[in-house]
């Protein structure tokens, strides 16, 4: 399984369309705390102080840094079939099933590995930023241990989703397009269409936010626990029936 | 033991039959042409041999096993069936590395296939800047990679220039006499004629004849492998071999 894995994070890094949105995404951690402790000050809106930190390292992940994820996996597990390097996938290791896990391992390892770079990004640059407005670092404050956790485990889910996805489609452009559909489009008119305003936090995005940022006092999202295992639920599924499928569907060719 | 059994193989997508009750067998150190018209199955049976697609019924083995069941099989079998399953962005080097990853092939082995198939100074080039020719023999990298004791190539001289196509010859001599099966799909006659040792003629997806190219071309009274094509594939032919057909071994 670890040299079906290191051949699927050789693809990773050998595929620019790939990777360039995950360095994009780490490019954004950064800028992402220099806007806001730019725009902010001590007698400006808002306020910086010790609580900022945590607030600035969710900055640093969050939903850009989870669709970069994403997107990098939609591209190389449907990219498989576009190019056709499922077949040369499948005659190395003619057990699908094994190679499904090495995507989705690698899948999780790559948005553990970039969410924990961005978050060390993240923190080197609020740490600069914040002492450059003389605010003191308050790293043992409990939101900082749980942004640091809560994003490397979203993009990891967020890697396991694209990978599920693009298995399931095999079409790198309808994978992308039905993802940007449901982050702009399908999740938030749901609720409207089933007049059940209470399911939006049973769906992807919201779950995703609340494992980020916390249940909402208004109590409009769920706990943060039952949030991330709704979110690995999905995951689950999704590479589940993208497996499904892979081991059944045939590889075809361009020679008949 | 055969490398390659085929036995009973039949696939079906729907109503359309495109393998049906196949059988033959392949024996070691020989190569063998596997023929056939445009939509006779040849194609179908390659990937039912290589898992890539599931047979309806009957079976396609390696060693007695079928593809999917082999432990390491870039090491038991070596294929190249389409030269178009390269990423476009990937360099020829690397589209190998990833290849031999899986079944722990070194650095070096894919230096070698790379010059041995003379892609050496272009093995840092994109895939997607090659042209047919530099793909076909990218393909037949992949396929030499884990030094197979099998090769199942099809259509492995298209986009070859002549001297690749005379290197190609020369190469599965050498294959073949290094006591591997080699098992090529191919529409150039005329190539094969000087390359095959054995025959496997397929039409509708059924077995046309299989054995040894002279004795066929002995019994047909056919002057050359086309004459023997033309005439064992033609409307009026009648079958060589009633159903169910079974090749002999054709070792």
């Amino acid at each position: 399984m670890r040299s079906l894995v290191s051949a699927e994070l050789l693809k990773l890094r050998s595929t620019r369309s790939a990777w360039i949105p995950l360095a994009a995404a780490l490019a954004l951690a950064v800028v992402a705390v220099l806007a806001s402790t730019t725009a902010a000050g001590p007698d400006a809106t808002p306020h910086l102080s010790p609580a900022t930190l945590p607030g600035l390292l969710r900055g640093s992940g969050g939903q850009l840094l989870d669709g970069a994820v994403l997107l990098c996996w939609i591209v190389l597990s449907a990219g498989e079939f576009r190019h056709r390097t499922a077949v040369t996938t499948f005659l190395a290791e003619p057990n699908r099933l094994r190679v499904v896990s090495a995507k989705l391992i690698a899948a999780a390892l790559t948005g553990a590995a970039v969410g924990l770079l961005a978050e060390a990004l993240g923190a080197a640059t609020s740490a600069a930023a914040l002492s450059a407005h003389h605010v003191p670092l308050a790293w043992s404050q409990p939101g900082v241990l749980g942004a640091v956790t809560a994003v490397p485990l979203l993009a990891a889910l967020f890697g396991m989703l694209g990978a599920g996805l693009g298995l399931l489609l095999r079409h790198t452009a309808a994978a992308l397009g039905l993802a940007l559909m449901w982050v702009f489009v399908i999740e938030g008119i749901i609720p409207a269409l089933t007049h059940e305003p209470g399911i939006i936090r049973w769906l992807p995005e919201a779950a995703a936010n609340a494992v980020l940022h916390g249940a909402s006092p208004a109590a409009t999202t769920l706990p943060a626990g039952a949030a991330l295992a709704v979110l690995a639920g999905y995951a689950a599924v999704l590479a589940g029936a993208g497996a499904a499928l892979t081991v059944r569907r045939e590889i075809g060719t361009t020679t008949g | 033991m055969s490398t390659i059994a085929v036995e009973a193989l039949t696939k079906r997508y729907g109503t359309v039959t495109a393998v049906s009750d196949l059988s033959f067998e392949l024996a070691p150190g020989r190569i063998t042409g596997f023929l056939g018209p445009n939509g006779a199955g040849k194609s179908t049976t390659i990937r039912l041999l290589l898992g890539l697609a599931a047979p309806t019924s009957g079976r396609a083995t390696i060693n007695g096993r079928p593809y999917r069941e082999l432990r390491d099989p870039l090491r038991r079998i070596g294929a190249l069936i389409d030269p178009n399953v390269f990423h476009p962005g990937r360099s020829g080097r690397t589209a190998l590395r990833i290849a031999a990853r899986p079944a722990r092939i070194p650095g070096q082995r894919v230096e070698e296939v790379l010059e041995l198939v003379g892609l050496g100074g272009a093995a840092h080039r994109r895939a997607g800047g090659y042209s047919q020719g530099m793909r076909q023999r990218l393909a037949l990298a992949a396929a030499l990679l884990g030094d197979p004791e099998t090769l199942v190539l099809d259509e492995p001289a298209n986009g070859l220039d002549p001297e690749g196509v005379h290197w190609l010859r020369g190469l599965l001599r050498g294959l073949a006499a290094e006591g591997r099966t080699v098992f090529v799909s191919s529409h150039l006659l005329a190539e094969l004629a000087q390359t095959v040792d054995d025959v496997v003629l397929i039409n509708h997806g059924r077995l046309v004849a299989a054995g040894p190219m002279g004795d066929l071309l002995g019994r047909a009274g056919a002057a050359s492998l086309e004459g023997f094509f033309l005439d064992a594939t033609s409307p009026d032919a009648p079958p060589a071999h009633p159903a169910p057909t079974r090749a002999r071994s054709l070792s």
